[in-house]
């Protein structure tokens, strides 16, 4: 099923009367069956935007529809959504089996076929022979693992998971990502995922939405978010380690660097960011002579500190290239991979 | 036989499941009758249950609390303002003869037996209280911080003592005060003959009875005092002494800190709040001591041939609740709102106190 | 690891408790019906002739035998015995039952089946004893894989085994040959133990003291209430005496005579009702303090917490007038027209300072589990009921438990209220009431110390009786109840 946001604006009003914008005006469509990560910094409105979809917080303007219902104004009961919780919230004093049955208390639903369903949705996310323990008695995978098993059981148009895997150890994540990623392909949800982890929504989503400050910033596939950012927060958010930027000036088309002419750009004189992927870089006999401050070897690539323009970049490369501690190396960097940002907008002018 | 006992839980098992299938489908008819309703509502604009404010849902909660709360908390409080200026307010047929701004608290306070003795006693209502109070809250609460802090460094036995200490707490007041001024009778009482033992001549010594003197009546009740309210404090402090951060204790271990200094530097320091949220409880529960005075004395408060009282404040409030004469619920009125003020005095004190002495 | 025989041994367990809770339900029996036997003294003007009490020697025809007044005294001793040693056994060996893993069965276990085993048959229940025994062998091929025949020849070499290890220990400690170094060491660990155990000493006597001093109004109270009149007043009291010479039917004359059995019934009426009424308003009111958003609900929590510093007296003058003839009219009216019960429980059907600590307890519940719930398509009221409450099941338990106590506490407004009636009130006492304004003196101004006393352990036991099968949850609800508040 199709999930659309329009215009959606979500106000905050303290106490004192002074209001806060959690997000602004917006316009996301998102197409059925695909899994969709939601990626921002912490407090920029990803959570806030999930729960208005769920319906647990009402919207200040705009509007959502499932499909082709307007479910603005709907009660999160009536909406079909299920909700996944950054702490699970399982309710402790019930058993895996009670966890999972609850929701379908409230549905039409004959007894017998909600035990069926039940055990369906425990084994489809793999904790069948877990149902008569309590949560308490559950490692952090396995309450996930209930935790999505219960937001599955009312058969959702929609899943909503809520920084699922924050609560997790770091191979746990990485097994629960891959877990999710398959249960929302068998079950073929829509699904939203709220992460502020860019390598996790990277590695988990269909499309993803980075927000700032309630702001749209890119709505794109993963890859391509990466390999052409529309601005510098999404250029600066993606990738770890993070993107190299510093200031250089466009010189009758060229780019200058450290006073020297680095590459042609087709772009009016002036002074821009620019931003440099530090996996980007290798080593190469025509490449451009830079004076290396620091290298250090780790393992599979070596990590080179050197200056652009007074700025300290890092340029990581294969370590067979690089020999010992040289005191001066060549680099090159690949092909429509440096990315030049307008000063002021952050907007992307132009990679090459 | 293993058949047999297989069958009958087979059996036991289907009625269970027959009964909570039966429980599940009437959830579900009642769910549905819910969801019709919430539909017509919807369809003719008449759900207000949705628009309802948050004010409504809460008073629907506070409601049962508040009409009680509102009864018998709240309108006695005014209403205690009121008696307060009446004179002689009658309670069987609810007259007054007039009003007074000042008259029922001057009666208590210019009483002989609230604040300034009767020339033949050096007792009175007010000085027995404070006594009682001075001196048994310090007593009380320094024990019981011994006695957490013992207990908290013991291994073997811990639990065998924690429910000993635990016992005074599960009693009636008045039961275990008939048992007290029992051991402390003047002939065969169990306390003299314990003295006896020490080759004290305790014969016919008397503590609560006939011929007692002040001083051994307040010992008595002080004793008891101390000996009721005990356990609550040790389980208080225990708590909290428990929930103290191990880290603090291996740090001065490992400074070599003196053991005397762990408890005066780290112990009460850290749990200070706590002693002193159960000093300001045990001054006011003190200053309401009654049942123990009944039990140990008597109604009228008044060892048998005593020419002395062992009246406390809130008993001499009480002698004038049996509204068999006119006027005297006003003067218990006044009574009250002193005590009150009293209280009030001395909780805004330990509270200055407090600000400069209390780690949070 | 045998599982079948760990199995087999819970199964035998299962089956010794059968037999466990027939023997106690024979111990209540026979108590009920000897207790039933004893013979009051007989009622002359109208009051049972007291005086007399010690001196009657009535004979009991029991089991077609017949028994003088010690004997039967020494029956229903032993039977109260056997059942104090016999109910907290079951139970904690239910509890004990319902936790053990596999992992958990030693060869203490099975000699702590034999010691129960021992206490089963000194308390007449061959039965469960035999059982135990068997379970005992059971359990010894579990844990050492020997059967009954390999068992009991194993005992003799086990005890030379424990012996010569015993006597080997001394003779190592005098071979060893120690450098300057390591006896200075052993010389400072030698003095850390010394002064610890002087520490540890003067803390055990400490506590000893103490807990001597906490226990003897008890334990003279149980005693007391058991001697005749001549014990009890007796310049020189006895520190024990004899089963045979147990007075059970003190407590028989202060339950039916001293009508103490009407006050405990009207106790637990009223604590019952009272408790019933305090969790629903305070569940209900904890909820919309803690859950719901409304204007002013602070303001209104601070006014409810500042009206807990005003004394209860001052309540207390208008609630008289409230329930009175003024007022609702529940007494103080004609006899006949009162209603003392409901005087006595409505003024206490809630109470703030429960009210607060739920709310304490309610907000610690994670918000997201409301969201939870909310998604779910959980009304409020259905969130509160399946939710919030088993949750805070501790806490309210607590809080019913500190109610239940402070009912049977009730003192001064249970007496305001039943002294406005005359003798009508009488028949509503609670048993403080009972306890302090009852006549314990006869006629001939002999005070009735022994009945007095008796009097009041039986108000103290249910209390003890309930503190003891909830003690983990009391104690730890207090000691939070404290850090809460």
């Amino acid at each position: 099923m199709e999930l659309r946001l329009e215009n959606l604006t979500k106000i905050f009003t303290n106490k004192t009367g002074i209001e806060t914008t959690a997000v602004s005006e917006l316009d996301i469509t998102i197409e059925s069956g695909t899994l969709v990560g939601l990626l921002g910094p912490s407090g920029c409105g990803k959570s806030t935007t999930l729960f208005m979809i769920a319906g647990l917080e009402k919207p200040t303007g705009g509007k959502i529809f499932f499909g082709e219902d307007d479910v603005t104004k709907l009660a999160p009961e009536k909406r079909g959504i299920g909700l996944v919780f950054q702490n699970y919230a399982l309710y402790p004093h019930m058993t895996v089996y009670n966890n999972i049955l609850f929701p379908l208390e409230n549905l039409d639903v004959p007894r017998n076929e909600a035990i069926a369903r039940v055990k369906e949705m425990a084994n489809l996310v793999g904790i069948g022979n877990l149902l008569d323990r309590k949560p308490s008695q559950l490692s952090g995978g396995q309450q996930q693992r209930v935790a999505i098993a219960r937001a599955l059981v009312k058969k959702p148009r929609v899943l909503l998971l809520d920084e699922p895997l924050s609560n997790l150890d770091a191979r746990l994540r990485l097994q629960m990502r891959e877990e999710i990623k398959r249960i929302q392909r068998e079950t073929g949800i829509t699904t939203i995922f709220v992460t502020h982890d860019q390598e996790e929504a990277m590695s988990i989503s269909d499309k993803m939405v980075v927000l700032d400050f309630g702001v749209r910033q890119q709505y794109d596939s993963p890859q391509e978010m990466y390999n052409s950012p529309d601005n510098l927060f999404v250029a600066k958010f993606l990738g770890n380690p993070p993107i190299n930027t510093f200031e250089a000036e466009v010189k009758k088309g060229y780019l200058m660097i450290n006073d020297k002419k680095f590459m042609k750009f087709d772009v009016p004189d002036a002074t821009y960011d620019i931003g440099m992927r530090p996996e980007n870089f290798r080593v190469s006999e025509d490449g451009f002579e830079v004076d290396v401050k620091n290298i250090y070897h780790i393992g599979r690539d070596t990590m080179i500190h050197f200056d652009f323009n007074g700025t300290n970049i890092r340029a990581l490369v294969d370590s067979d290239d690089v020999e010992g501690q040289q005191k001066k190396i060549k680099l090159a960097i690949k092909s429509q991979r440096v990315y030049i940002f307008d000063k002021n907008t952050g907007k992307v002018v132009d990679h090459g | 036989m293993a058949d047999f006992i297989n069958n009958t839980k087979k059996f036991f098992k289907r009625i269970g499941q027959g009964i909570k299938n039966f429980f599940w489908n009437i959830r579900r008819v009642l769910n549905n009758i819910k969801r019709r309703i919430g539909k017509f509502l919807d369809k003719h604009n008449l759900n207000f249950a949705s628009k309802f404010p948050g004010w409504a849902k809460a008073l629907l909660y506070l409601s049962p609390a508040l009409i009680v709360l509102g009864i018998f908390t709240f309108w006695p409080i005014i209403n205690a303002f009121a008696l307060v200026v009446y004179e002689n307010y009658n309670l069987t047929n609810d007259t007054i003869t007039g009003y007074t701004l000042f008259g029922n608290f001057i009666t208590v306070l210019t009483d002989e037996s609230f604040i300034v003795p009767a020339s033949h006693t050096a007792s009175s209502a007010v000085i027995n209280t404070l006594i009682i109070v001075f001196i048994s809250v310090p007593i009380s609460v320094l024990l019981a911080l011994f006695i957490a802090a013992a207990l908290n460094s013991i291994k073997p036995l811990k639990g065998f003592f924690q429910t000993v200490y635990f016992l005074p707490y599960v009693t009636n007041t008045i039961a275990i005060g008939l048992v007290f001024a029992y051991m402390f009778k003047a002939d065969g009482g169990l306390i003299n003959q314990f003295l006896s033992w020490f080759g004290i001549n305790a014969d016919n010594l008397s503590w609560v009875d006939t011929g007692a003197v002040y001083w051994r009546s307040m010992f008595v009740l002080i004793f008891y005092g101390v000996w009721s309210t005990l356990a609550f404090k040790i389980m208080v402090f225990l708590t909290s002494i428990q929930g103290i951060d191990k880290q603090y204790y291996q740090a001065a271990a490992i400074d070599a800190t003196p053991r005397r200094k762990i408890f005066t530097r780290i112990t009460v320091p850290l749990i200070s709040p706590m002693i002193f949220y159960i000093l300001v409880t045990s001054v006011i529960g003190g200053f309401k001591i009654y049942n123990s005075i009944v039990a140990l004395f008597g109604v009228t408060g008044q060892p048998a041939g005593a020419d002395y009282t062992m009246q406390s404040i809130v008993m001499y409030i009480y002698q004038f609740i049996d509204g068999s004469n006119a006027g005297s619920l006003s003067v218990a009125a006044a009574g009250s709102l002193i005590l009150f003020a009293i209280i009030l005095v001395l909780t805004l004190v330990q509270m200055q106190v407090s600000k400069k002495r209390v780690h949070y | 690891m045998n599982k079948k025989l760990f199995q087999k041994s819970n199964r035998i367990e299962r089956i010794t408790f059968i037999f466990d809770f027939l023997a106690i339900a024979a111990y209540l029996a026979l108590f009920f019906i000897l207790f039933g036997m004893l013979e009051l003294p007989e009622i002359i003007n109208g009051r049972m002739d007291l005086d007399n009490l010690q001196y009657m020697l009535p004979t009991y025809e029991f089991l077609s035998a017949t028994f003088d007044k010690w004997q039967m005294n020494t029956m229903i001793s032993l039977v109260i015995l056997f059942a104090l040693v016999a109910i907290p056994m079951m139970f904690i060996n239910v509890k004990k039952l319902r936790n053990r893993t596999i992992y958990e069965i030693n060869s203490y276990t099975a000699s702590s089946k034999f010691v129960q085993a021992l206490v089963n048959l000194l308390s007449f229940n061959p039965i469960s004893a035999g059982l135990r025994i068997y379970n005992m062998f059971v359990l010894v091929k579990f844990v050492k894989g020997y059967n009954a025949k390999e068992f009991f020849k194993s005992i003799g070499p086990a005890v030379k085994k424990f012996s010569k290890e015993l006597f080997k220990k001394k003779e190592i400690k005098n071979k060893e040959e120690l450098d300057e170094y390591s006896i200075s060491i052993k010389q400072s660990i030698r003095r850390q133990n010394a002064s610890k155990i002087i520490r540890m000493s003067l803390t055990y006597i400490f506590l000893i003291i103490m807990a001597f001093i906490i226990i003897i109004p008890f334990y003279w109270m149980v005693l007391t209430s058991l001697k005749d009149f001549t014990g009890a007043t007796s310049n020189n009291p006895e520190f024990f005496i004899g089963i045979s010479r147990m007075n059970w039917v003190n407590y028989k004359v202060v339950l039916t005579e001293l009508n103490f059995g009407l006050y405990i019934r009207n106790t637990i009426f009223i604590a019952l009702m009272s408790t019933l009424g305090t969790v629903i308003t305070t569940i209900l009111a904890a909820y919309a303090f803690a859950r719901i958003e409304f204007k002013g609900r602070e303001l209104l929590f601070s006014i409810l917490i500042m009206t807990m510093m005003i004394p209860g007296e001052l309540y207390i003058i208008t609630n008289l007038i409230t329930v009175s003839r003024n007022g609702f009219g529940w007494v103080g009216m004609p006899t006949g027209e009162n209603n003392y019960f409901l005087a006595m429980i409505l003024p206490f059907v809630t109470s703030i300072s429960y009210i607060f600590f739920l709310r304490q307890s309610f907000k610690q519940i994670p918000d997201s589990l409301y969201k939870a719930a909310r998604v779910d398509g959980c009304s409020d009221f259905k969130f509160l009921t399946r939710v919030m409450v088993p949750i805070a099941s501790p806490t309210i338990f607590t809080i019913t438990i500190l109610n239940v106590f402070g009912s049977w506490n009730a003192y001064i407004w249970p007496r305001i209220i039943t002294g406005l009636g005359g003798e009508e009130g009488q028949n509503y006492w609670l048993i403080s009431n009972a306890l302090r304004d009852t006549s314990f003196v006869q006629e001939n101004g002999k005070v009735m110390y022994n009945l007095q006393i008796a009097a009041s352990a039986l108000v103290t036991v249910p209390l003890l009786i309930v503190f003891f099968m909830f003690k983990k949850y009391i104690m730890n609800g207090i000691g939070r109840s404290g850090t809460k508040g």
